[in-house]
């Protein structure tokens, strides 16, 4: 099992008031599994998410990733696991405006403490694989939206991480490019990797093979995309 | 681990905006600058003025009356020593075996005439035989003082190349007769110019024998007596001999004080020392003070750029980086900022100190130590005071990093 969580808390203190962001989620998630994280807004799931991406660690409960308890972490141990085991997608792309796409992709490697030439030689693999080939001197201002986000993929696959975790990523693109992307990361799980999908539109949710849909802090139903099996089991 | 990375970001930075990066680094930029210059000016004063204390050689002391007075009480005590005499200068002539050279001498200063020209302020000196060496003396043309214008108290004397240019332009002011006070001088010589020494003229000068000098000035004046010794080992010495000559001349009693002053080139570059260590120390501090205004100035525009690129660190954060890699780079730009400052002020300083080279007679030089100091210096300036900010950048959650807008 890739990922076990077993009755996960997340509490905020706001004032003197606490919010019980995640109030006991069970989740297991299997290798190459393609998940979507469905939910409205205050459902929990960017709680979920962020814990999922070990950028935050749990109240209560346990997360295994790997096997590895995340809840005990130290920071620079749950940096390490970021950079090993996971690849963030954000709506916001999130590249560093400064720098041009190779090292955007670059940019995990570096941390990773991989030698220069290797670092390029990957990045520039990786940027090749989705289609930007011809792009890694451009700065990200210099790209369209889809291009932008097509770095972002890239360099989050760049470490070969376990779980490619994305927050919403068609949420600035128009329809047709949103629907490249999610092609994009139809591929990438074909590839044998583990796509999480967070998002609210039940139209991006429903290119994933599996649903999660959270509500109060609580994973309300969790579902087979009976049409994307069928289609793919078809194909 | 990104060295070039942060580096580069940096040096990206100051290039991107060079007024403001001109602004944040002017503090360290003038810090840096001042202590290269004070450290290079002072340095080529020291070396500058020992080359000229000493030029008559450092195994010359000196006998006076008053010796090196430093406070009020002192020379009031001074004032009712006995005189220095002729009889003194006769007598360590005679007696002190490591002396190669005593040479008498006095100072005035007042006005000399030729004819209906006049010039001011000029240092009349009476001196015995052996002048030449102790004041470092050469002529230009006709001759110097000889033993004979000394003990037939001849109305003769030698001047310095700028009274000759002053009362006798265009004209040979050999075998002419000046005025110096009351008294009329032949000119039997004219010295080879020596340029000035800290802005004062060392052109500016009437010599003539002691003997004619107190003749002159009545007789009745403390001299000065410079004491040659063989060579510098011999001083120490030659300048026992002849205090122990002097205390017994005047019956001093072992152990009381010495009623007569005794000066080695060491004394005065003693107090030089300390009066130039002085102004070194107030420098410096002026100095520091433009460094934590300069370090402070960086502080706040780290600050201000933690802060723009919040969303940058969160980013980095959520790839892997940990905190200590953002804490390392941004003391690295930091560093790089102040460091950038410390080179263009490292420049301004040498740039200063060629100035003063070029425009002054001292020999100010950057030696590698002040270089060494101007970069440790500015270095130290934006560890230390990038410290807080990239702290501050290490700290931040990356959660509420990535959501900043």
């Amino acid at each position: 099992m890739l990922i076990e969580i077993r009755d996960l808390h997340r509490v905020y203190q706001v004032g003197t008031e606490e919010v019980h962001a995640l109030n006991g989620v069970d989740l297991d998630i299997e290798q190459n599994e393609y998940v979507a994280i469905m939910g409205p807004s205050g459902s929990g799931k960017s709680t979920l998410m962020n814990l999922l991406g070990c950028l935050d660690t749990p109240t209560g409960g346990s997360y295994r990733l790997k096997g590895q308890e995340i809840a005990k972490m130290s920071d620079d141990q749950l940096a390490r696991i970021r950079n090993q085991e996971i690849g963030f997608v954000f709506q916001t792309f999130n590249l560093l405006a400064r720098a041009d796409a190779l090292h955007n992709v670059e940019l995990p490697l570096v941390y990773a403490g991989i030698k220069h030439e290797e670092r390029r030689k990957r990045a520039r693999e990786t940027l090749e694989l989705v289609g930007l080939g011809d792009r890694m001197k451009h700065k990200p201002n210099e790209l369209s939206g889809g291009q932008r986000q097509r770095v972002a993929i890239a360099r989050a696959l760049v470490n070969r991480p376990s779980i490619i975790l994305a927050d919403e990523p068609t949420g600035n693109l128009d329809t047709a490019t949103g629907e490249d992307i999610m092609a994009a990361f139809r591929r990438i799980w074909n590839q044998g990797n583990t796509v999480i999908l967070v998002t609210h539109e039940p139209d991006i949710a429903r290119h994933a093979n599996r649903v999660v849909r959270m509500r109060d802090g609580k994973i309300e139903s969790d579902t087979v995309n009976e049409e994307v099996v069928q289609a793919d089991a078809s194909s | 681990m990104n060295l070039r990375e942060s580096t580069g970001i940096a040096l990206g930075a100051i290039r991107a905006n060079k007024l403001r990066s001109f602004l944040t680094l002017l503090g360290t930029i003038i810090g840096v600058a001042s202590v290269i210059s004070v450290i290079a000016i002072v340095q080529g004063l020291n070396s500058f003025v020992s080359d000229k204390l000493l030029n008559a050689g450092s195994n010359v002391f000196e006998i006076d009356k008053f010796g090196f007075i430093t406070s009020n009480d002192a020379y009031v005590e001074a004032l009712r020593r006995p005189d220095i005499t002729l009889d003194d200068a006769d007598a360590l002539r005679l007696s002190v075996p490591h002396a190669v050279m005593v040479v008498a001498g006095d100072n005035r200063v007042t006005r000399v005439h030729y004819r209906n020209k006049h010039v001011d302020g000029v240092q009349i000196r009476g001196r015995g035989p052996g002048y030449d060496v102790i004041d470092d003396l050469t002529i230009a043309s006709g001759r110097h003082l000889t033993d004979t214008d000394d003990t037939h108290r001849e109305l003769v004397c030698i001047i310095g190349p700028e009274i000759a240019d002053e009362l006798f332009p265009g004209m040979d002011p050999l075998d002419k007769d000046i005025r110096v006070g009351e008294q009329t001088l032949r000119v039997v010589g004219i010295t080879v110019p020596k340029g000035k020494m800290l802005g004062q003229s060392q052109d500016r000068f009437v010599i003539m024998p002691i003997r004619t000098y107190l003749k002159i000035h009545n007789d009745r004046e403390s001299i000065v007596i410079d004491i040659k010794s063989a060579d510098q080992a011999s001083l120490p010495i030659a300048v026992q001999e002849a205090r122990n000559i002097l205390r017994g001349r005047r019956h001093l009693a072992p152990g009381r004080p010495d009623n007569f002053g005794l000066t080695t080139a060491d004394t005065w570059m003693d107090f030089y020392r300390q009066l130039t260590g002085g102004i070194f120390v107030v420098m410096i501090g002026m100095a520091a003070i433009s460094l934590v205004v300069g370090g402070i100035v960086i502080m706040n525009i780290m600050l201000v750029s933690v802060t723009e690129r919040t969303r940058e660190i969160g980013i980095r954060k959520a790839l892997g980086a940990r905190s200590r890699d953002i804490l390392a780079q941004f003391l690295v730009e930091a560093t790089t900022l102040s460091l950038s400052g410390g080179v263009i002020g490292i420049l301004a300083g040498v740039g200063l100190a060629l100035l003063v080279r070029l425009a002054t007679p001292l020999p100010a030089g950057v030696s590698l130590s002040a270089l060494t100091l101007g970069i440790v210096m500015s270095s130290l300036v934006g560890i230390f005071f990038g410290s807080y900010p990239a702290t501050r950048a290490a700290k931040l959650d990356p959660i509420e990093a990535l959501r900043y807008e």
